[in-house]
């Protein structure tokens, strides 16, 4: 079975159209974390403590919240969703509440005296307490942008080094791009960034390189082969060359991702989530993206060259 | 190429070899925990207990005791089954602890447990280091540590420009005269690095006590220590234990015939109590007063009972046979046991103060000194304590038992240093042994020449968190304030126990910053969707692969098959940590791990289509995507790495597992297909590639 036989799509000609795509998601993305005031991050980075209690049965988040508001709790953050043993058998409640005087344990033993006087004919169970000081919060986020920064760098490096720097330029333009517009879909939806989506964001670095490097091995291989033709022929048909491989590796990745967005469960729903975005905008990035950059930058390379020496002249 | 091929064979007969070695340790815990469940099932069912707390019970080593109490009011025959039951899932759990090592670790977020991580005040350790402290020192301690936390930086770096910005030399309170700050913030550095390896080591001996099977605890960076306690649901009693102060503390140990009185007043009423329990034939015996005439040690004669007989009606020696039986038996001497049933547990040599119990009388003589009854009995102003090590005689485990007074001669606020030394030669016995000399600061050094003057003699118990470290009988007046502890040490024995002195407190005080506890339902409920996510995930992908690739693809997933297998051996091996990112790792490699294979098919498909011989297109396809592959997988390795190394917790582990599977990925994507290839091409005369 083929998807592809040799395809010869003009895909620079459609760079325009796709720069523009891009810059209309990046640019929502930035009003969205503009007016979010940041990304919303969770509580590995926030600090505060957060508990989920699994109900036998339903409970409204209303009577939770009228019921916590009696402590001083009305602020705190209470979500429902359908109870893991599966729809109609209870439902899951989620309350954070911001980092104050209290630890963790002292908040999860004040919440639970006040529901069992409140809720006294409710069981729970409690399925996890997590509580985060600030200071581990404000270390973590800084570590997660210094590694992604570092991996920047080095992969900079690694790229000039392997091929040229204007690929290094491209690639590591599309990391960018890519790992924006994750961002900036996160924040559209009002998804919370915690310690597992800054992995699944990493994760996204390597393979959109992984793509990227792959149509760029292309090009460093016709750019010998071809050497009458331009640039733009020998992108273009690098780029139909490697389309087959593209499509299927993220389409293999795609489908496990589905699954595990799907069926894998709450805790990995938002990896999940992550990857799953950002592999189908690192697989458009790495086509329409990273090479007409390259092409681009050589392009500009070539004006500079020619303005000089009409200067000169 | 035949060579190069056998070769290739060879070594992967030998990494699969490996893997299964790797990998069996796993397979066989799971399938007892598997049985584990089955019993605590029947267990829960038996006894009416929630099964989640006979887990906990189990895993903290207290299972017999809590079904012994939820068992009481059930029929005779009911109990038995519930104590054979209990005893099964002893000897299973100490079956797993066996193997646990050696099996892939699985973390909190998968099994359920309690995370903390706590932070050491090193202005307090900065605090405690220096001399000649003054309202001013105070001061610039408050200033740099404000400044560190705001402004998120090393606690020393700040230290030192906050001595500069004031124009005060450090050595004005560390060091010596003259010394530079360099060389002492140097050595503050230093001892905060010893500070927290000690501290490590007191919540290693804390956690220890805890019973927990293991444990996690590590540094992290310079100040932190994460602690992670699997299937520990109980968050404060976990803190409570951690956090409770190491203390060091000398007593004396009672004199020999207050404590053979008091050991008689336990038998009195164990005697008494056990009459009450029904057994008749004792009932007599009991109205009796019993003789103060102990047995010398004259031969005994001893067989193993039933702890039933102890507690309970007695059934007869034979009821319980099982397996269970072996680990609720204790030892004594059948003469004696009648008439003394709590002295004949012990092994007790008149005229020292020592007293032995053999290992499996422990559990019993524990229960009979928490009966409230017997409590009565024990004078308020002394203690018995437990010895820390168990020693070997004959074959036989035995643990130290001291009866001490309560009130401690000494504490350890007064030790000023612990250091492993070895005998001099003013006794040949003692000679090159390995000791524990301490050193106690002038204000303990007075109390303890007070101390030892007045008890020469008498034996002097280092107390330790409550148990008996040693318990040196005071040959002399010691003036100096200096003193050794001797015992049969080994090396490293005595350098634990000099670690274990100088770390009785805490050398600066710790907070926890960071705490997390996972329920056993949101873990067990992970790892099942985890694994049917995995294994739908997987599925897909392979059946992809073959309608895509047909044969090849069948190749293809051989290798993605042995990705998977050795992914898992290697983590096994490292001794990894699987957490459930580590799991989605673990499934979004099977998504990416067909790249490789995809990019040399399609680069087959390219050579074929050239006109190229099927030999020569496979050739020209491997030779050429192999650069790409080891191009896209470097730098997907670079992220890795850089990953591990800023990463904390479940974003290391998902590097590790990530850089792990790339290179295992390299191996059966590009080196295991070409070898099944080659075979192929080679035996058979192929007009056709199925690819």
């Amino acid at each position: 079975m083929q998807l592809f036989k040799q395809t010869s799509i003009d895909f620079l000609r459609m760079r325009k159209a796709a720069y523009t795509f891009s810059g209309v998601l990046i640019l929502a993305g930035l009003i969205s974390l503009i007016a979010h005031g940041g990304p919303r991050y969770g509580i590995d980075f926030r600090g505060g403590t957060s508990i989920v209690l699994e109900f036998k049965e339903q409970v409204s988040v209303g009577q939770v919240r009228a019921s916590l508001a009696k402590i001083g709790f009305g602020t705190a953050e209470i979500k429902a969703s359908t109870s893991l043993r599966g729809a109609g058998a209870g439902s899951d409640i989620l309350i954070r509440v911001e980092q104050g005087e209290l630890s963790g344990e002292q908040v999860a033993e004040k919440i639970k005296e006040q529901l069992a006087k409140d809720l006294p004919d409710k069981s729970y169970e409690v399925l996890s307490i997590e509580s985060v000081g600030p200071k581990i919060g404000a270390e973590l986020r800084r570590a997660a942008t210094l590694a992604i920064f570092i991996s920047l760098l080095l992969i900079l490096i690694y790229i000039s080094w392997r091929f040229e720097f204007r690929f290094a330029v491209g690639a590591v333009v599309a990391l960018f791009h890519d790992v924006l517009i994750t961002l900036g879909i996160f924040s559209l939806l009002n998804m919370e960034i915690s310690l597992v989506v800054v992995a699944a964001f990493l994760t996204l670095v390597g393979y959109s390189l992984n793509d990227t490097i792959v149509v760029f091995d292309r090009i460093r291989e016709n750019l010998k082969l071809m050497r009458r033709e331009n640039i733009y022929t020998i992108v273009n048909t690098s780029i139909n060359q490697s389309l087959s491989r593209t499509v299927i590796t993220a389409l293999t990745t795609l489908m496990v991702l589905v699954v595990l967005f799907f069926i894998g469960g709450r805790v990995i729903h938002g990896f999940a989530f992550a990857l799953l975005i950002g592999i189908t905008i690192g697989t458009y990035s790495s086509i329409f993206v990273a090479s007409p950059i390259v092409v681009a930058w050589q392009g500009w390379l070539e004006r500079r060259k020619l303005h000089r020496e009409v200067a000169r002249a | 190429m035949r060579r190069k091929n056998l070769f290739k064979l060879v070594l992967l007969v030998v990494l699969l070899g490996w893997a299964l070695y790797q990998l069996y340790p796993t397979y066989r815990v799971s399938n007892l925990e598997k049985k584990q469940k089955a019993y605590l099932g029947q267990l829960s069912r038996l006894v009416g207990v929630d099964e989640r707390q006979l887990l906990s019970a189990l895993t903290v080593g207290e299972l017999e005791a809590t079904v012994s109490a939820a068992s009481a009011p059930l029929p005779a025959e009911a109990r038995q089954q519930a104590r054979e039951l209990s005893g099964k899932l002893i000897t299973l759990r100490s079956k797993i602890d066996k193997l646990e090592p050696k099996a892939l670790r699985q973390g909190l977020d998968l099994v359920g447990g309690t995370y903390l991580v706590y932070e050491a005040d090193l202005r307090q350790l900065a605090r405690t280091l220096a001399r000649d402290r003054d309202e001013r020192f105070s001061e610039i301690l408050d200033a740099a540590d404000k400044r560190a936390r705001a402004e998120n930086r090393d606690f020393f770096d700040v230290m030192v420009e906050e001595f500069k910005a004031r124009n005060i030399p450090l050595n004005r309170y560390y060091g010596r005269r003259g010394q530079s700050d360099d060389v002492i913030i140097n050595d503050l550095r230093a001892e905060a690095k010893d500070g927290i390896a000690r501290t490590l080591e007191v919540l290693r001996n804390r956690i220890d006590q805890f019973g927990v099977s293991e444990p996690v605890i590590a540094p992290q960076g310079d100040k932190r220590i994460v602690i992670e306690l699997a299937g520990v649901q109980d968050i404060e009693r976990a803190k409570r234990i951690i956090n409770t102060t190491a203390l060091l503390e000398f007593k004396l140990v009672r004199e020999p015939d207050i404590t053979l009185s008091v050991l008689q007043d336990i038998d009195k009423t164990v005697k008494r109590m056990r009459s009450k329990g029904g057994v008749e034939e004792l009932a007599a015996a009991a109205q009796k007063d019993t003789a103060k005439t102990l047995p010398e040690g004259k031969k005994a004669q001893e067989r193993e009972i039933d702890l039933s007989q102890l507690f309970g009606k007695t059934e007869g020696a034979d009821t319980a046979k099982a397996e269970a039986a072996a680990e609720s038996t204790i030892v004594v001497d059948q003469q004696t046991f009648e008439e003394y049933p709590f002295f004949s547990l012990l092994r007790y040599v008149e005229g020292t103060d020592q007293i032995s119990v053999p290992e499996q009388n422990v559990a019993a003589i524990k229960r009979i000194l928490q009966m409230p009854e017997v409590q009565k009995v024990i004078p308020r102003d002394a203690e018995f304590l437990w010895g820390a090590q168990p020693y070997v005689s004959r074959g036989q485990r035995y643990h130290q038992l001291y009866f001490v007074k309560k009130e401690p001669e000494l504490v350890g606020a007064y030790l000023k240093t612990a250091d492993v030394a070895f005998g001099g030669g003013e006794s040949s016995v003692r000679a090159g042994q390995a000791e524990v000399h301490f050193e106690l600061n002038s204000e303990g050094a007075k109390i303890f020449r007070r101390v030892t003057g007045a008890n020469v003699g008498r034996f002097l118990a280092i107390v330790l968190d409550g148990k008996v470290y040693s318990a040196p009988r005071i040959k002399e007046r010691i003036p100096g304030g200096s003193g050794r502890i001797e015992g049969s040490f080994t090396r490293e024995e005595a350098r634990d126990l000099a670690v274990v002195l100088r770390a009785g407190a805490l050398p600066a005080p710790v907070e926890v910053i960071e705490e997390r506890t996972v329920g056993p339902s949101l873990g067990q409920d992970s790892i099942e969707k985890g694994k049917l996510s995995a294994i739908i995930g997987a599925a897909l992908v392979v059946v992809f692969m073959i309608v895509y690739y047909r044969m090849s693809g069948v190749i293809a997933n051989v290798a993605l098959a042995l990705n998977i297998f050795f992914l898992f051996a290697a983590l096994a091996g490292l001794r990894a940590t699987l957490t459930l990112p580590g799991v989605a790792g673990i499934v979004l490699t099977v998504g990416m791990a067909v790249d490789a294979n995809v990019l040399i098919f399609e680069r087959i498909r390219e050579e074929l289509r050239t006109g190229k011989t099927i030999r020569a297109a496979i050739d020209a396809g491997y030779s050429r995507a192999f650069r790409t592959i080891l191009d896209s997988n470097v730098t997907t390795l670079i992220t890795a790495v850089v990953l591990y190394q800023f990463g904390s917790g479940p974003v290391r582990g998902f590097a590790t597992t990530l850089s792990i599977g790339l290179i295992i990925n390299m191996y059966t994507a590009i080196v295991v297909t070409r070898m099944i290839f080659d075979y192929i091409t080679e035996r058979y005369a192929l007009t056709k590639l199925s690819i």
